[in-house]
């Protein structure tokens, strides 16, 4: 009830500062709270519908369980576990294999991306083989990694990782290139060599678009996921849900997908507030 | 007496029709205080990151006490309109910039950069971060950071350029005092007519197409602050408006009225 008075609230409230332009421009914040408000009411409208078509069995509970059945899944497998592991067990597999794909690709992908940006050789070497792996589905390169690296752990790090080396190396080299010109100069005339423009200048200069990579590579990370736990895997989400797939545990596969995204959403905000502490100062110049 | 010497300078950029600078003699000592002024065009940046050793001279040298300059030096200390600065080091570390590039420990980098923020008035603002400084701040920890390499010389692309008409005028002679006090050779880029005559000892007139130097006038007006006289009293005089008349001429001399 009181989310519709709010969001009438709000919606008057907008409606009446698009009439006035000037009034709309004093009241930014009630845009964004509209946003939020609907964006609540949507989620609800279609948590609604789906309780309203499994309650009435408009769909087979086998393809569409409950929404009850998958939040009681998510409780048990939580406790009991599910193809012998809690999901617990399953969630820091996965959790381990994108952040040490992360550690691997950031090592990797960021000298890649400042010697690009800074060097037309670096960038005639690297450009032409990102510009090869970037469109590359990890799909297509999975049998080739298994071949080379066996099905082991490694085999699924590297998979994630590769997937993840060109958005942070592209970012990296765009962050590196947009360093402003006139801070290199300053420094270069208060006597910075080579070395030090990039470590004190253009580094950080780039930071801002190198997190906005790392951001973008987790995402990255989380899609690949599924694809990496396809072999020989005894763990992980989204060897969790493959299995329970197997079996047409479809509450098992919802329940699954609900916690890759809604872990992806917290590593998002956790990103933000890590880009809050480290470059506070992107975008107020 | 440190000396920096532009001989026969010429730039011609890759793929432009004709130089941006061409022939252009300026020399700068210490206690100087050389201004370039001109129409868009002139090449007066030009010449100055010529000077800077941020541009190769295709003829032409540039020279510090007899010696080519080939690169950027931190005895030639640079500030920019835009100031900039770094934003992600506070007011403090960005004044103690090029004494951490030498290696300096961190007690008596900030332990200068306090003295030099104090003597551009900003005490008690060395923890702000830059974006927490008004445009004139800014421009001020700017001349502390190129203050703090030490510098012979100190080269200014329209340092003032982007500040409102009151901060500006208050750091013209805030300018004047770190000049005077300082034994700096300066040389610097302005548009602004008045400004070029208060601060400068000579005032060099560039012209575009191709930019070059077509007249140079020595002043003393900025010397007269530093020996106690005001600045309205130094604008209110005659010579003043003269030089002032002068220097327009040449300025937009050749230019369709």
């Amino acid at each position: 009830m009181t989310l519709t008075a709010q969001t009438e609230r709000s919606i008057t409230a907008a409606a009446s500062g698009s009439s006035d332009r000037s009034n709309a421009r004093i009241a930014t914040a009630s845009p964004l709270t509209t946003t939020r408000v609907v964006s609540a009411f949507t989620i609800l409208v279609f948590f609604l519908a789906w309780s309203v078509s499994a309650h009435f069995k408009l769909v087979s509970p086998v393809f569409l369980p409950s929404p009850q059945a998958v939040l009681w899944k998510f409780y048990s497998v939580a406790t009991t576990g599910f193809v012998d592991a809690t999901l617990w067990q399953h969630l820091s597999a996965s959790l381990f294999r994108v952040f040490a794909a992360l550690l691997f690709a950031l090592l990797v992908a960021i000298p890649v991306g400042i010697a690009i940006g800074i060097s037309a050789i670096g960038r005639g070497i690297f450009d032409p083989i990102l510009e090869f792996l970037r469109p590359i589905p990890p799909l297509a390169y999975l049998p080739l990694v298994i071949i080379w690296f066996g099905i082991g752990e490694s085999s699924k790090i590297l998979v994630i990782a590769i997937a993840m080396l060109a958005p942070i190396a592209i970012s990296t080299a765009s962050g590196v290139r947009g360093a402003s010109v006139e801070r290199i100069n300053a420094a270069r005339a208060l006597g910075a060599t080579r070395v030090q423009v990039v470590r004190y200048v253009i580094l950080p200069s780039a930071t801002p678009s190198i997190l906005t990579g790392l951001r973008i590579a987790l995402g990255t990370g989380w899609t690949t996921l599924v694809a990496a736990e396809l072999v020989a895997a005894t763990r992980g989400l989204g060897f969790m849900i493959q299995s329970a797939a197997q079996f047409l545990v479809t509450d098992v596969v919802i329940m699954g997908i609900f916690v890759i995204a809604i872990i992806a959403f917290i590593l998002e905000i956790g990103i933000r507030r890590v880009e809050r502490l480290l470059v506070p100062w992107s975008g107020r110049e | 007496m440190p000396h920096l010497s532009l001989e026969h300078v010429s730039v011609q950029y890759d793929g432009q029709p004709q130089p941006a600078v061409t022939n252009a003699s300026v020399s700068v000592q210490s206690g100087e205080f050389v201004v370039l002024v001109g129409r868009s065009g002139c090449g007066k940046t030009t010449l100055l990151n010529t000077a800077a050793g941020l541009i190769a001279p295709t003829g032409g040298r540039v020279a510090v006490d007899g010696m080519p300059v080939t690169a950027p030096g931190a005895d030639r200390a640079m500030v920019f309109q835009n100031d900039a600065l770094f934003p992600w080091l506070s007011a403090r570390e960005n004044v103690g910039f090029a004494l951490k590039l030498r290696g300096v420990p961190l007690k008596e980098r900030d332990a200068v950069a306090e003295r030099l923020l104090a003597l551009v008035k900003l005490d008690g603002f060395g923890s702000k971060s830059v974006w927490e400084l008004s445009g004139g701040m800014r421009q001020r920890v700017g001349l502390a950071r190129a203050l703090a390499a030490e510098p012979a010389f100190l080269l200014m692309d329209e340092p003032l350029g982007a500040l409102d008409a009151l901060t500006r005028e208050r750091m013209q002679t805030l300018l004047l005092d770190l000049w005077a006090a300082n034994d700096l050779g300066v040389l610097m880029v302005t548009h602004g007519i008045d400004e070029a005559l208060l601060l400068a000892t000579r005032v060099v007139v560039l012209a575009p197409g191709p930019g070059r130097i077509v007249h140079q006038i020595d002043a003393n007006f900025g010397r007269r602050y530093a020996a106690g006289e005001t600045v309205p009293a130094i604008k209110g005089d005659p010579a003043f408006a003269l030089a002032r008349a002068e220097l327009e001429d040449w300025i937009f001399e050749g230019e369709a009225a």
